[in-house]
């Protein structure tokens, strides 16, 4: 069926004139034409979701965040401290502090090797092959911490700001902060292969901040393109059935437009509508990898992981503002919680990532999205270099690693340090708050600026605190 | 309207908006560097008044508004670009010259005085950063607008907030109290004489009169009287939630339109509103508001907030009788704040606290403990205060409130309160059943101890059970199993609370509770109370506190009810921050009506019912909501109420009215929950609420603008995003509707074009128009879809059940 309006740039005046003369003899298509003119309409007030200005330039205009729940030892991976095999089975006063379980054990060297990668001389773990062949374009943040070494409260704050499920996520301030390009796709998406992290719809839920901030989630393992949303497709009508029965719908509402006058609200209904109906084709398009080349399905490999890091160039290429993909496996919400029971385990999620996160960097370049784009990879704490039983590692919240690669970050660069042993970050140190700061300042977003007034006083993501990392950024 | 002010109030953009507060949230702070921060925060910002204090209340908040602005924009900025060289902390201080406080930059350095307060061009400050004289900073000059905000800074005289020595501020010292008790919200309530108002011929009640004496000032005139047909469909979804049936249409239309003009019978008004408020329905509409502000959740269903409340809804219907009843407002709060030590079914109303998350910690360590316990505290005191007094006590919980006379010792004689009642049931049986129950509970128990203890007897022993021991273990669980078949099932019960002790709670020193500072004994806030406060000592203090709040000479308890009454009626309120009466929040558009209207509440027993007959029967909710560009030009903010606000339905409404005029709907009243709404024809009031999205019902209500109950929400938004009209076309509920309606209109009337006009009355309450009709038929008559899917009928419904007409109220 033609899209009417094409041969019919009427503006809404002349059409709103016309309509009001009444139809006499017309059939059904021509009462219908001037259906969807509003939606082309620029006099519509914008949706909520309408791309806004940034305080300032920004240096990237996505976000995906590489989520890693239940911590990934930093000594494990990236963070090589060569001097806990030195003292391997002694306690040394620095690294002898309370963490979540106040174990006693003395250092326990990584089971894993190390060697140095890239121009810039990083030493990875061996779990991380293809990360590491990367180094040149990561970012690392060996000094990050936070403020308590439990999983639910520190998940929290590290994509909301806020110990406690009270607070809008990471994702839907950068929403509400910016919009999204692509009015046809959700501003924020969040996916997992498995089970959600721990705390489910609160790691992109949008408290406060109005309903349109919201994240969209989707489940890898179970997804299908056309069910991504909720009732994205209508179970019996063609797409030309049902474009009659919307345009009948948006004739009816400018019918009572035109009574109303100038109601801006019912013009921006009529406009959601016609997104609405666009969307239902556009969001299984940006969902459907079937038409990626060969080539670039075999660069990721065929873990979960990885597709959810295929889908995520797919979303941002398309203009979605923010993916939060976290890493989970079968009925566990806290995959890296490897901890009392085997680091040994870390070497087989490593495994499960590494090459989807690889391919995505690459990717990303060769789409020259990458300029454009923040990868955030993390977890919300990190892991002590002691034991905790024979192979394990507790929490660890004074020290742990964080990478980001893209968007106006130093590529093939090192920020902060923490001991010798890796359990304390010591030097430029570096809170949660100072890396959502830093995010937000990336994004061309001043964390002090980006408020909301909710409940008698204007909240911010990085609450009262945040200092932006300049030396991180290029 | 409504979109462009709700845009205008997310807008980051809208640098008013912005400068107004800087996040001070209810941190608790732990991390050294974050109690840093936070302490030089709290040092700044304990706000003092400049020294020139201020007379009225306007130049209080011109005042507030300057400190803001030096907090904002000029403190931080000379801390990140200055105070490295120029600060008492400098190693060492360049020029001996101190930008840290007023006085030494009065004082200034080498060169003499940095600033003349007042005369930014004779400042040597704005010189330097000008780069006209020194060139300061040295390294990279400020930005334009930067040096802008400095230069704006000094010409307003240098704003500086005294500062207070003491790293914690813990103590109501810092508040002029005679200053700040001049706002507005603190003053008592006054009935004061109604104005003569305006257009006489068309005044009911003394409501007009206050409204049009304010459009008279502001040069507007007062919108025609509403046709009949308009306001039936408005009264009706105002006070049950759903239109009118077309006879209910037919009849009332009738007899509000016998007088002869254009205005509506007086008498056929009031039976109008009285019939409405006798429904039964009537209750569950405005019992949803009060659970918006009750922040009403049946599940946490969360790591760290994951206590059931199986019985929740007894709480919910429990509010749907009270405004059935029209329990006096007063004796409303009473029961939820101290049901317990009432009766039975008062105490079903504690269930206002008992319902609210209960954190805890899932790792056990310390300091997660008692920030878990002081974030549920601060729920309580939170939702208490914002839904009975319109106050944001909880900003005080870790520093002085920054903007109202709240300190942080008051936050704790409230928290205290709480600190001393427990989460319990109330069983709502009686006495015999409850003892039956619990007497072969412990029975069964009994008998499984005995078990175990046998077998760990022979444990112990390192030996197998006796073939005795056997047999007699056997006999105990046959008994055991016979009584579990027989055994009562669990009474019915509400959850609620309970005195769990007396004690007087220690202030948290920044809100961290490892960190006890000074006793905060139990007591009302100072500000409403005055200084010479009763001490709580009865329990917990509950009822007490209770009395407090519902003590007639509260200036805020009547005026925020009869505020939130007002907000339901016209879509907007008077006070347009209904939990908000503080200093932040903003000034009523119309005070002298408000105090008329609480007091007059007040007068007539605290009666929600008659509050709704007033406002009703008043010609200011009988005006027409058509659009007059005059007046909008003049005020599109619609501050003078120059009509009625034209609405959209929220959720509850919007779907119910669905249900209603298909003829589908379950009126049956009041039970446990329904798991998944979307797939029940009962009232949408009954769905399962969570606080994190679980349920299957949760998606569609947050897909309407459904609030998130995590905290007391005053006033919904209304969001129209394109996700519901992906509802609207393709979900099964909107398909099952369409198929209702058709399968409705078609035995109704056998003739396309009277289907066709019964459609119209039944969804709109209006007749179609002729190009309406000429559409619909032409649609009905063309080529049907393909398949099996919906016919032309079924089409059509679906596009006249998602327009925006049915969904509007106007």
């Amino acid at each position: 069926m033609p899209h009417y309006n094409s041969r019919l740039p009427v503006s809404r005046r002349d059409a709103l004139h016309r309509i009001g003369a009444g139809f006499g003899s017309l059939g059904l298509a021509a009462m219908l034409a001037d259906a969807q003119v509003t939606a082309q309409d620029g006099n519509s007030p914008p949706s909520p979701l309408a791309p806004k200005a940034p305080h300032f330039a920004p240096k990237a205009k996505h976000v995906i965040q590489l989520f890693m729940p239940g911590g990934p030892s930093q000594v494990d991976t990236f963070d090589y401290k060569p001097m806990i095999a030195k003292y391997a089975g002694q306690r040394p006063k620095t690294v002898d502090r309370k963490t979540l379980r106040n174990t006693k054990n003395g250092l326990f060297p990584s089971p894993f090797g190390f060697k140095k990668y890239g121009q810039c001389g990083k030493w990875v773990s061996d779990v991380f092959p293809h990360t590491a062949a990367c180094v040149d374009d990561i970012c690392f943040i060996h000094s990050m911490h936070t403020d308590i070494p439990e999983h639910a409260g520190a998940m929290m704050m590290f994509n909301l700001g806020h110990l406690q499920p009270t607070r809008p996520s990471l994702g839907s301030w950068l929403c509400y902060g910016l919009g999204t390009e692509n009015q046809e796709l959700p501003g924020f998406v969040a996916m997992s292969p498995r089970a959600q992290p721990r705390g489910k719809a609160a790691n992109w839920g949008n408290a406060f901040l109005p309903g349109a901030y919201s994240g969209i989630y989707a489940n890898i393992a179970s997804m299908k393109p056309d069910s991504i949303l909720r009732d994205l497709k209508n179970p019996h009508l063609s797409r030309a059935e049902q474009r009659e029965q919307a345009d009948l719908l948006a004739q009816l509402n400018r019918f009572d437009l035109e009574r109303q006058h100038q109601d801006q609200k019912l013009e921006s209904s009529i406009q959601a509508m016609e997104m609405a109906f666009q969307m239902q084709f556009a969001v299984p398009e940006a969902f459907d990898t079937t038409s990626e080349t060969k080539a670039t399905l075999e660069m990721y490999g065929d873990s979960e992981f990885a597709k959810g890091c295929l889908l995520a160039r797919r979303l941002v290429e398309r203009g979605v503002r923010m993916v939060q993909l976290s890493h989970s496996v079968d009925g566990y919400d806290i995959a890296w919680d490897t901890g009392h029971g085997n680091i040994e385990h870390h070497r087989e999620l490593a495994h499960k990532s590494d090459q989807g996160i690889a391919a995505l960097i690459r990717d990303l370049k060769q789409h020259g999205l990458f300029d454009d784009t923040l990868v955030i990879w993390g977890g919300e704490f990190g892991r002590a270099p002691t034991s905790e039983g024979q192979k394990g590692r507790d929490h660890d919240h004074y020290g742990f690693t964080v990478w980001m690669a893209g968007g106006g970050v130093k590529p093939g660069f090192t920020y902060g340090a923490t001991d010798e042993f890796g359990c304390t970050a010591v030097q430029n140190r570096a809170h949660v708050h100072d890396l959502h700061a830093t995010i937000l300042h990336l994004m061309g977003l001043d964390h002090e600026q980006l408020t909301y007034r909710y409940s008698g006083r204007d909240f911010r993501l990085t609450d009262v605190s945040g200092n932006v990392m300049h030396e991180v950024i290029a | 309207m409504v979109a462009r002010w709700i845009m205008r109030r997310i807008t980051w953009t809208n640098s008013e908006e912005r400068r107004r507060c800087t996040a001070l949230a209810s941190v608790t702070a732990r991390h050294d560097r974050a109690v840093r921060e936070c302490v030089r925060i709290l040092a700044s910002l304990l706000i003092i008044f400049i020294s020139t204090a201020a007379s009225a209340d306007e130049s209080v908040s011109d005042n507030l508004r300057q400190i803001e602005f030096f907090e904002t924009k000029i403190r931080p900025l000379l801390v990140d670009r200055c105070y490295k060289c120029h600060s008492a902390k400098s190693q060492p201080l360049k020029a001996g010259f101190r930008i840290d406080s007023k006085a030494g930059l009065l004082k200034g350095g080498d060169s003499g005085p940095a600033i003349v307060p007042g005369k930014p061009d004779e400042s040597l400050l704005i010189e330097s950063i000008r780069y006209e004289s020194n060139e300061m900073p040295p390294n990279e000059k400020l930005s334009d607008a930067e040096i802008s905000a400095l230069t704006k800074w000094v010409a307003l005289g240098a704003p500086w907030p005294k500062e207070s020595t003491a790293a914690v501020p813990s103590t109501d010292k810092g508040y002029d109290w005679q200053v700040l008790s001049r706002h507005w919200a603190w003053q008592p309530v006054r009935k004061g004489e109604p104005p003569a108002g305006e257009g006489h011929d068309r005044i009911r009640n003394p409501i007009d009169q206050f409204v049009t004496a304010g459009l008279r000032d502001a040069g507007l005139k007062q919108a025609e009287t509403a046709p009949a047909a308009v306001f039936v469909r408005r009264a009706f979804v105002d006070l049950i939630g759903m239109p009118p049936a077309p006879s209910e249409l037919e009849d009332w239309t009738k007899r509000l339109a016998a007088n002869s003009g254009s205005e509506l019978n007086d008498a056929a008004v009031r039976q109008l509103v009285d019939t409405l408020l006798e429904r039964p329905q009537y209750g569950e509409r405005w019992g949803r508001h009060w659970l918006d502000v009750a922040r009403y959740s049946e599940l946490g269903g969360w790591t760290q907030d994951n206590r059931p409340h199986p019985m929740a809804w007894r709480y919910r219907d429990w509010v749907v009788r009270a405004f059935n009843a029209d329990l006096p407002y007063n004796e409303f709060v009473r029961h939820q704040i101290a049901g317990d030590k009432i009766g039975r079914e008062a105490a079903v109303g504690t269930g206002f606290f008992a319902l609210g998350p209960n954190y805890s910690s899932d790792g056990g360590d310390p300091e997660s403990v008692a920030q878990a316990k002081s974030e549920t505290l601060d729920d309580r005191v939170d939702t208490f205060s914002r839904a009975f007094l319109a106050l944001t006590v909880a900003c005080a919980r870790c520093h002085d409130h920054k903007f109202d006379p709240i300190p942080t010792q008051d936050y704790y004689s409230i928290a205290g309160v709480f600190y001393n009642s427990r989460e319990g049931e109330t069983a709502l049986v009686d006495d015999h059943v409850m003892r039956d129950y619990h007497d072969q509970q412990r029975a069964i128990s009994e008998l499984l101890n005995k078990i175990k203890k046998s077998r760990q007897t022979a444990k112990q022993e390192k030996r197998e059970i006796s073939e005795e021991e056997q047999e007699q273990i056997d006999r105990w669980q046959k008994d055991a199993d016979d009584r579990k078949a027989k055994a009562p099932p669990k009474y019915d019960f509400a959850h609620t609370i309970h005195d769990s002790d007396s004690r007087d709670m220690q202030v948290a020193l920044r809100g961290n509770m490892l960190k006890p500072g000074g006793v905060a004994p139990r007591r009302f806030l100072r500000i409403v109370a005055g200084e010479e406060r009763e001490h709580f000592t009865e329990g917990s203090g509950r009822q007490q506190l209770a009395d407090a709040v519902v003590d007639p000479d509260n200036p805020l308890t009547a005026r925020v009810i009869v505020n939130r009454i007002w907000l339901h009626h016209f879509g907007m309120a008077l006070v347009r921050t209904p939990n908000n009466f503080g200093t932040l929040g903003e000034r009523p558009t119309h005070p002298e009506l408000l105090d008329w209207l609480a007091a007059t509440f007040i007068e007539s027993d605290w009666s929600i019912k008659s509050m709704h007959r007033l406002i009703m029967t008043s010609a200011t909710y009988r005006t027409s909501s058509a659009f007059n560009e005059t007046a909008f030009a003049l005020d599109g903010d619609h501050r003078s109420i120059w009509r009625m606000n034209p609405r959209r339905m929220d959720v509850e409404t919007w779907r119910d009215s669905l249900l209603s005029v298909t003829g589908e709907l379950d009126a049956t009243m009041g039970g446990p929950s329904v798991d998944n709404i979307v797939n029940s024809n009962r009232r949408t009031l009954y769905a399962k609420i969570s606080r994190n999205d679980p349920l299957a019902s949760d998606e569609f209500l947050r897909l309407f603008d459904f609030p998130i109950p995590r905290a007391s929400s005053a006033k919904r938004t209304s969001y129209v995003i394109p996700q519901q009209f992906l509802f609207m076309m393709n979900s099964q509920f909107m398909l099952d509707r369409a198929t209702a309606l058709a399968k409705r209109l078609q035995h109704e009337s056998n003739e396309p074009k009277s289907r066709i006009e019964r459609a119209y009355t039944l969804l709109y309450g209006r007749k179609p128009s002729d190009r309406e009709s000429q559409l619909a038929t032409r649609f009905l008559e063309s080529e049907p879809p393909s398949g099996s899917g919906p016919n032309r009928w079924q089409q059509y419904c679906q596009v006249l059940l998602s327009a925006n007409e049915f969904m509007y109220v106007r």
